[in-house]
Order: structure tokens, then C-alpha cells, then sequence
């Protein structure tokens, strides 16, 4: 070895960080892609901001991803907003919310790609309300699915006439709620084979009623939904002929007023009924229990859900509901305001609950945002339910964006892995589309190409609608189910919305899902079944609890495509 | 050199004190011009940092206490108001290296410790938050706190035993931090004791606890004006610390003496802490004011008596016509000062707005009865309880109605003594012994009746003149 001494061969101190950057592997590609406006997606949630800071233009608004058409493909419905004036006029076609069709190609050994046609006007569909939410389902079984809207103002049912129209059939389904609604969930709370509706409401404001209020530094901003009165919720029964009976104040619901902003019906003790989830804007969430009589009895604060630990309320937004641990219970994660966390509550049986955010990973990084669309999905079908996660300020104290008014509220988004034992850590890997500072609002979930990874929907406050196309989750194996079913002598089958399903695989626990379209904010999702399987993809055998009670046995489906499963085609394993 | 180029490169831009109340722009502005002028002195920073604390202007505030800290890197007070502003931020891992940082440098700012602990409970990691709680605990002024979170990280690890104890403890030395309950019963609940869970739900509230910390109470000192005092004063008020909230917003009044918002605020806990003729007097002076305002008319509606409210409650309703709250209080009012079939129309108006509203529907059926419409009062009710079956105040009313009308043919012993016994295994108490025991005398089975009427604790003279009649 020769060593020269006076003149050095080592690089300079700059030119090694040169070095070192330019030998470091590859940045991972991104998870996800927006190609919302590639494939024809283009829509801007206006929040119709008047500079009168009315409390409405920070809530809006949400999307669904339905198939309405009933080809194989999911199409999208999007909520709209518009100024907002005295005496609540029609702003006509621009401040409707609009219906976009999926026409999914499938070229020959290429990936699968949506173009969406936007088909409002020959729908026939006038959401002249201004925007807050969509619910999907097909409250009168006739195998079509329909659309519930929500609204600052009166709400709308939209009937689904099957040959690419739709009917407002409010008035006639006695579904309407004058006050501001926020969102709504079909379920078949009573187990008869009808979809019954629960309507969520927020605060009793108008904007005649407006509030001045301000930031902790003295500058005007929005108010926050202390300052007015909650509005309880409203739920109709499904009579089984196209109407439906208010029940709220006999079931026990319309008897307690909250802040709702997020509602979820699921079986969340176990018992084989339905029950009601409700996240409250800083209050106490409800919990309601199904009596099994259309009354519910209201629980939350034994169950542990109604306050973090620390027994706080806490500014409830958005729901994911799924079995993120994997021990076949379905667990909570709440969204909430800047310098709360959100919060996730882990499924102990029994209806009982435990705030588990501490632990989890999930706490911390979310201390600096307000959370409102989210969603349990398993973006790298490896098995384990991932969490997305997104952003918007409400108020001055979180805005990290610029420009006048709401624009600067804008936040970036969070997308957190799965590391099992109930740890989760943020995946930067997201992308910068998925990161990309925006103000926030409803997400909806679902395979939108078809090609067996779950891509987001993403309605931002005055921007640009985003779909978050996932780019790479089909390299694990995937198995995609469509669970169906006719009750109650329906005409057609339709989603059997409420239904768990137990993948069962060789050498490795069981993977429990739910059939649903309620959770996130404001939105409603794909209704079909995606499970990833990673490393373990014998599947041995599929078991199906229907929202009826039966319990039934499938043979393992085919991989790496949708198989559909018919209720009362399986192997019958009794009634739970 | 490359340093402090970086340093300057990060440092946030001035935030902007547009639209800011005139009082707070020129308070900060001249903090801020002192410290342009004086850029050496770290205490000139400092001073800045927490003034913009004080108003959320959180990167701001973090800015200026790391030129203090680096001005004068002995002064404690720098890097732990740093590691404040980083945590109202939202970033934990830098509020802790501040915390850190002033703790090594004054080990007995005994708040610093819990603030640390908070946070890394809030990241997950326990055992430090245990650390750092542990020695909180040895000062007596901040152990409470540090129980009260060292509680919480013991939930945290479903320690269920330590964690009852934690909080007991906090909740022994500060009785009044009714939000411990909460956590309390979970801890309870753990431990499979359901009816101490109970027990302390039925407590739990929403008033936190805070350790005392010289330095951050001193930044809330510095707030100015009448915006941010009313905001604060909302705050404490919503968790029920009616005295904070009263003297914000008195401090709002002294920043802005024509504020009716203050002032009608102001009355308003006033009148939650029980000082009704200092609330009556607030709303009084809000009126003359401003003569229209709602809040003002409606609050002296629920305060002064039937004849003085009514005047009061019509402006709401007159007003805010859809305003069932005030549609029931102005129905109270003209029932008690006697106009009922006015009562009645009322009553009608609130049931309409507020189904829900089980106290509207009980007033309607006394205003009823007080008509002498009995059996428009039965029908009343029964159909209330059709709509709201698990209402106790209205199953109470109707077991009264049917054991004890004055028109015997409305009565109903065997259904009263149905309804009131099931209201009374739902929530024993004096009046519910009582309708029990009417609907037994109703059914002629007097002994009985006086056993309950006992258990009512009715002296015995009130039991003799029952009437029952076997």
C-alpha cells in the first residue's frame, strides 16, 4: 500500500454528501397517484366561502364510490356546496352535486382504466341543497342502490330507477330532516330485510343566527360547535314499502342531542345485532347498544368510547371501523381537532372498549392535525388493516397553508403501516400526491379500477376532487368477495350491508372483515370485500355471518379477482 | 458561518398582526420593536416569545425563545418555554428536548417534569413518562398532577390497580378535578368493579388538572383586550370553572366596558355559580345596551319570577320564534302567573319544536289538569309514552294522574300501580314511594299504602289523612 503524505485523495467534507446522495438507493415509488383528472374526474368542492365566516363552508363535503349502474365498476357521486344566502336559494347546475360514470376499460394484458363521464343532467338528479354528505343503499330491495343526501337544509333521497335515472322520492319516504344534517348510514337495524336510515345531525345554526367568534390571537374565524346547540339525530324505519316511520324518539335516539359529524352502524358487542357508533364535535360520543326491539340504549361511557382516557370529549369527525388488530373484533379510530389526537379505540368484547392510543403509534403525529376523512384500508395487501388519514384545518390555529380564507386551513395527510400487535407507524412512502397540502374533508374507500388494491377518493375543500389511485398493493395476493343476497322477498339481490366475513387461511389466523358502505366522513364506500393476504394465501374456506343471523360456509374463491357470494348458496352452519 | 446562515434560513417570518384587536397588534408590536432594538438581550426575545405564546402564535414564539436560549444558554426559562410552544405545536419530540434541556438546568421547576411526562405518555413511551412523572411527585404543589397522569400511563399499560390508586390519590388532593372519574372508572372497570365504575361515571365532569407553573401562568398573564378574554372566559366556562370564566370576561369588560357579550357572559356564569342577583344585574345593564338582545332577554326570563320573565321571554320568542327552549319557559312562566289556555298554546309550540322534550309534555299535561281536563291530560300522556316508553318523568305523571284525579273516572289503580312501581324500581326516591302508595290506597289496599308512605318517610299525621278506603 502506498500512503503519500501532504496532498489528501480523501473528497472533500461537501463533495461526500454529494457522494452519498447520489449513491443512496432510490426514494420507494409512490404508493399512490392522483388521476382524477386523467380519467375524467373533474369536479371542485366549492365551500362557496362569503367572507361572512358561515359556519357550513369549513364541513362540506363528501363523496360516494356506488355502483349505480350495475356493471361491475364503481361510479361516483359528489356532494356540492355554493354561497350561502338568506332564504336558501337554488344556485343552479354549477352548486349541484354531481354523478360521474365509471366506463371501465380493460385493454388486453394492460392495467384496467376508468373514464368517468359526467352524467348528472341525464340522471335526473337536482342536489340543489347545499352539500354535506352521501349514504348509499338500497332501501327498497329492488337490487338498484340509492342515494341519501345531506344537507345544510332539507335532505334528499334519490330512488335509483334503474335505467340510469333517479327520482327524488323524499316527500314520499317520509326521509326528510329540515335541520343540518351531516352525514347518514342505511342498516337493517331490526334484522328484516329492509334498510332502515339514520339520519346524523350537527348544531342548531342558520345563517341568521351567525356568531362572530375568534382565534385565540384575536383575529375573526370560525366558530366551533360549542357555540351553538346540538341537534339530535333522526332515525326512520324502513316500513318495507317504500316509506319509512320516524322511530326517533321511541327508539330511545332523538331523546339525546350531540354534535354528530360521523356515524357508523355495526355489531360492536358481538351479539349478532347492529348497533350505532356516533362520533360528537366535542362531546361525548354515543354508543347505542340494539335492544333487539328498535330501541337502542345508549352506552358509551361504560363501553369507553365516550371520552379518551383522559376523560375528555374529544372533536369527533371521522370513523374507521375495522379489525386492526385481527383478533375478529371491529376496532375504532376517531378523527379529531388540531392538539387532540386521534383517537383509536381497541375492541375488548363484550361492548367494551379501550382507549389504546398511546401505545398504538397513532397519537402523536396526529397531535398537529385535524382529522376528518379516514379509512382502515390494507394498501399493501399484506394482511394487516393499514390506516389513511385525511386533513384540514377548521380553524386559524391549525392552518399550515396560504392564501385567503379557507385555503389556508390546507394540512397535509397521513397514511400509517400496519406493524401488527396493534403498533403502527407512518409510511412516508404515501406519495406526494396522497401528502399534498389540501383542506381536507370526506374520503371514500374502494377498488376503483378494479385491479384488487383499495384507491381513495379525496374531497378537498375548494380544490380539485383527488383520486388516489394505488399504484402497488396487487403485488400481494388479494381476494376480492361481493356479498348478496335477497330478504324479505325482495325483487332483486342487493349488498348485504352489515354481513362479516371469516377468510380462513392455511398456517395463519383468520381475516374478519365487514360489509359496508357507512365510516369515514361524509362518504360512502366501496361495498365489496377486499382482503389482502400476504404471505399466508392458502385460503381454506370463506364463512359469512348474513345481517339476518344465518351463518353460512363458501368453498376458498378463486385469487386475484371479485367472486360474488349469493346468501343461501353456501353451507349452512345454523343461525348464530 | 454555514450555521447560522441555516439558523436564519429556518427562522419563521413575523407573523402577520393584521385583523388582530388593536390592543394585542400593539402590544406585540412593541415587544417586537424592543426586541429589534435590543437583539442582543435575551430577555428581549424571551419577552417577545411569550407574548406571541400567549396568542398562538406558536413557530413564532418557538423562534424567539431559541434566540433567547441561545443569547443566555443558563437561563432555564428559555428552553422550557420553548419545549411549550413546540408542544401547543403539536411537536413532541422537540418539546421534550426542551423540557429536557430546562430541567437539566433547574431540576425543581417541578411543572417542567409533568409537562415531560404528558408528552411522552402522548408518545407512547411509559416507562419515561414514569420517570419524569415520579419525580413531580416529590414536590407537594405538583404531585396531584403527576398522579393524575402517572394514573393515566398505568391505564395506559392496563396496570388497573396502580392506576385506581394514581388517581385516587389526584382526585383525594383535588376533589374538584371531576374529569378523574372518567379514567378513574375505567380503572374500576378493569378491575371488574363495576358498580365503583358506576359511581364514578355518575361523577365524572369536565374539570382537568393542571400542576402550578410560575412561568406559563405568566404568559396567560400578558393577554390583552376583550377578544381573547372572552375566549378564554368560553373555555373555562364550557368546563365549569364558572370563577376563571368570570374574571375573563371582566377583564374583557375592563378592556371594552360597552361589550355586551361580555357582559351578558358574565351573567351567565354568574348565574351557574349561583349568584343570581349579580347575573340579574349583568343582564340588565347588557339590555341597556343593547335593548334586542336575545340572550340577555332570555337568560332574565329563566332567572326572575313568572310576571317579571314573561315580557322577557316574548322578545325570544318574538324574536327567535323557533327557539323551543324559550317557547316552554315562556309556557312556565304563563302557567304559574295563571293564563293557562296562553300556557297551553305555548306548551303546544315547544312539544312541536322539541319532541324530545319530556319537561314540555309534562308541562302541558299539568296545565291540563290545572284546566280540569283530565281526560285531555290521560290522552296527553298516554301518547307521550307511546313516542318516549322509557320515560320515567312522564310515567310518574301518568301514575299520579290515574291514582289521584280528582275526576275518579280517569283513574286507573291497577295501571298507576304498574307504571309507579315500575318508575320506582328504576329510581327509588320520596316522590316515587308516594304514587306507589296512591296507587295502592286507589285499590283500596290501605295497609300497604302506609307502608309505603313510611318508606316515603311521611310523617305520620300526612298518613292518617290519606283517605284510603278499603
Amino acid at each position: 500500500m502506498n500512503v503519500r503524505a501532504g496532498r489528501s485523495t480523501l473528497p472533500s467534507p461537501m463533495l461526500l454528501s454529494l457522494l452519498a446522495l447520489l449513491a443512496s438507493p432510490a426514494p420507494p415509488p409512490p404508493i399512490f397517484t392522483d388521476r382524477a383528472a386523467d380519467w375524467g374526474l373533474n369536479f371542485t368542492y366549492s365551500t362557496g366561502q362569503t367572507g361572512e365566516l358561515y359556519f357550513p363552508e369549513i364541513m362540506g363535503g363528501g363523496a360516494a364510490l356506488f355502483d349505480y349502474d350495475n356493471d361491475g365498476d364503481l361510479d361516483v357521486f359528489v356532494v356540492q356546496g355554493h354561497p350561502l344566502k338568506p332564504g336558501s336559494p337554488d344556485p343552479g347546475p354549477a352548486g349541484w352535486g354531481r354523478l360521474f360514470r365509471n366506463d371501465l376499460i380493460t385493454p388486453q394484458g394492460r392495467n384496467p382504466a376508468p373514464r368517468f363521464v359526467d352524467v348528472t343532467a341525464q340522471s335526473g338528479i337536482r342536489a340543489t341543497g347545499y352539500g354535506m354528505a352521501v349514504a348509499t343503499g338500497d332501501f327498497d330491495n329492488d337490487g338498484r342502490v340509492d342515494l341519501y343526501l345531506s344537507n345544510f337544509g332539507s335532505n334528499q333521497l334519490w330512488h335509483n330507477n334503474g335505467d340510469g335515472t333517479f327520482t327524488d322520492v323524499t316527500a314520499k319516504a317520509g326521509v326528510d330532516d329540515p335541520r343540518w344534517s351531516s352525514g347518514a348510514t342505511f342498516a337493517d337495524l331490526d334484522r328484516d330485510g329492509w334498510l332502515d336510515l339514520y339520519v346524523l345531525n350537527y348544531v342548531d345554526y342558520s345563517i341568521t343566527n351567525n356568531v362572530r367568534c375568534y382565534a385565540p390571537s384575536s383575529r375573526r374565524d370560525y366558530c366551533g360547535p360549542s357555540t351553538f346547540a346540538p341537534v339530535p339525530d333522526r332515525l326512520f324505519r324502513n316500513r318495507g314499502n317504500g316509506t319509512f316511520e320516524d322511530v326517533s324518539l321511541p327508539s330511545g335516539i332523538g331523546r339525546k342531542a350531540g354534535p354528530g359529524l360521523g356515524v357508523v352502524a355495526d355489531d360492536l358487542d358481538g351479539d349478532g345485532w347492529p348497533d350505532l357508533f356516533v362520533a360528537n364535535d366535542g362531546a361525548a360520543s354515543f354508543l347505542w347498544i340494539n335492544q333487539k326491539n328498535f330501541t337502542f340504549r345508549e352506552d358509551g361511557l361504560l363501553a369507553g368510547v365516550a371520552l379518551n382516557a383522559a376523560g375528555k370529549p374529544e372533536a369527533g369527525m371521522g370513523i374507521a371501523v375495522g379489525d386492526a388488530d385481527g383478533d375478529g373484533r371491529d376496532d375504532l379510530l376517531i378523527t379529531h381537532l388540531t392538539a387532540e389526537t386521534n383517537t383509536f379505540y381497541l375492541n375488548l368484547g363484550g361492548g367494551l372498549f379501550e382507549d389504546a392510543t398511546a401505545r398504538s403509534g397513532l397519537g402523536a403525529p396526529s397531535l398537529p392535525f385535524t382529522g376528518f376523512g379516514t379509512g382502515w384500508l390494507d394498501f399493501d395487501n399484506d394482511g394487516k388493516l393499514d390506516l389513511a388519514v385525511f386533513n384540514g384545518a377548521v380553524n386559524l390555529a391549525g392552518a399550515m397553508g396560504s392564501g385567503p380564507g379557507i385555503a389556508s386551513y390546507a394540512q397535509p395527510h397521513q397514511l400509517y403501516r400496519n406493524l401488527g400487535g396493534g403498533r403502527f407507524a407512518m409510511a412516508p412512502e404515501a406519495g406526494p400526491d396522497f401528502q399534498k397540502l389540501a383542506v381536507s374533508r370526506g374520503a371514500a374507500f374502494g377498488d376503483i379500477d378494479n385491479d384488487g388494491d383499495t384507491d381513495i377518493l379525496v374531497v378537498d375543500a375548494d380544490g380539485p376532487l383527488r383520486l388516489l389511485v394505488n399504484e402497488s398493493g396487487n403485488r400481494n395476493p388479494w381476494l376480492g368477495l361481493r356479498l348478496v343476497g335477497k330478504l324479505a322477498g325482495a325483487k332483486a339481490e342487493r349488498d348485504m350491508i352489515g354481513a362479516r366475513v371469516e377468510v380462513r387461511r392455511k398456517g395463519a389466523p383468520s381475516l374478519w372483515r365487514r360489509v359496508a358502505t357507512d365510516g369515514s366522513y361524509a362518504s360512502a364506500n366501496d361495498p365489496r370485500v377486499l382482503v389482502g393476504l400476504g404471505d399466508a394465501s392458502e385460503v381454506t374456506g370463506v364463512r359469512v355471518l348474513w345481517p339476518d343471523g344465518l351463518i353460512e360456509s363458501f368453498p376458498p374463491p378463486p385469487l386475484r379477482t371479485y367472486t360474488t357470494l349469493v346468501r343461501g348458496m353456501g353451507k349452512a352452519e345454523g343461525p348464530k | 458561518m454555514i450555521a447560522i446562515f441555516l439558523v436564519l434560513a429556518l427562522a419563521a417570518s413575523p407573523p402577520d398582526l393584521s385583523g388582530l384587536e388593536s390592543a394585542v397588534a400593539a402590544q406585540i408590536a412593541e415587544m417586537r420593536s424592543l426586541a429589534d432594538k435590543q437583539s442582543t438581550d435575551p430577555r428581549a426575545w424571551g419577552d417577545l416569545g411569550q407574548a406571541y405564546l400567549a396568542y398562538g402564535f406558536n413557530d413564532a414564539a418557538a423562534d424567539c425563545f431559541t434566540k433567547a436560549a441561545g443569547l443566555d444558554p443558563r437561563d432555564y426559562r428559555w428552553p422550557y418555554l420553548l419545549g411549550a410552544a413546540q408542544q401547543a405545536a403539536g411537536r413532541l419530540d422537540e418539546a421534550a428536548a426542551g423540557f429536557s434541556r430546562a430541567l437539566k438546568l433547574a431540576p425543581d421547576a417541578a411543572a417542567g417534569w409533568v409537562h415531560l411526562g404528558e408528552i411522552r405518555l402522548l408518545q407512547g413511551r411509559l416507562d419515561d413518562a414514569e420517570t419524569a412523572l415520579r419525580k413531580a411527585l416529590e414536590v407537594p404543589g405538583t404531585s396531584a398532577a403527576a398522579h393524575s397522569f402517572l394514573g393515566q400511563t398505568a391505564l395506559a399499560r392496563r396496570d388497573f390497580k396502580a392506576a385506581a390508586e394514581h388517581l385516587e390519590a389526584a382526585l383525594a388532593a383535588v376533589p374538584e378535578a371531576t374529569r378523574l372519574h372518567y379514567p378513574l372508572a375505567l380503572a374500576y372497570r378493569g378491575l371488574n368493579d363495576r358498580a365503583k365504575a358506576e359511581e364514578h361515571l355518575a361523577k365524572a365532569g369536565q374539570v382537568g388538572l393542571k400542576p402550578p407553573d410560575p412561568l406559563l401562568d405568566g404568559v396567560a398573564n400578558l393577554r390583552v383586550g376583550e377578544r381573547v378574554a372572552l375566549m378564554r372566559g368560553r373555555v373555562a366556562a364550557q368546563a365549569g370553572r364558572y370563577a376563571d370564566a368570570a374574571r375573563e370576561f371582566r377583564k374583557a369588560l375592563a378592556a371594552q366596558p360597552s361589550s355586551v357579550e361580555a357582559r351578558v357572559n358574565l351573567g351567565s356564569v354568574l348565574a351557574l355559580a349561583g349568584d343570581r342577583a349579580g347575573a340579574v344585574e349583568q343582564f340588565r345593564d347588557a339590555l341597556r345596551l343593547d335593548p334586542a338582545n336575545v340572550t340577555a332577554h332570555f337568560n332574565l326570563g329563566s332567572l326572575l319570577p313568572p310576571d317579571e320573565a314573561r315580557p322577557h321571554l316574548e322578545s325570544v320568542v318574538s324574536a327567535r320564534p323557533d327557539d323551543a327552549e324559550a317557547r316552554r319557559l315562556l309556557a312556565q312562566a304563563l302557567r304559574e302567573s295563571g293564563h293557562l289556555p296562553e300556557a297551553l298554546e305555548q306548551y303546544g309550540k315547544a312539544i312541536a319544536l322539541a319532541p324530545a322534550d319530556e319537561t314540555a309534555r309534562l308541562g302541558e299535561a299539568e296545565t291540563l289538569v290545572r284546566l280540569g281536563r283530565y281526560a285531555d291530560a290521560r290522552r296527553h300522556l298516554e301518547d307521550d309514552l307511546k313516542q318516549m316508553p322509557t320515560s320515567g318523568l312522564l310515567s310518574h305523571a301518568l301514575a299520579r294522574l290515574l291514582a289521584a284525579c280528582p275526576d275518579r273516572s280517569i283513574r286507573d289503580g291497577a295501571r298507576a300501580l304498574a307504571l309507579a312501581q315500575a318508575v320506582w324500581q328504576a329510581q327509588p326516591s320520596a316522590a316515587h314511594a308516594r304514587t306507589v302508595a296512591l296507587a295502592l290506597a286507589e285499590l283500596g289496599r290501605c295497609e300497604e299504602a302506609a307502608q309505603w308512605r313510611r318508606r316515603a318517610g311521611d310523617p305520620e299525621e300526612a298518613r292518617a289523612g290519606e283517605g284510603c278506603r278499603p
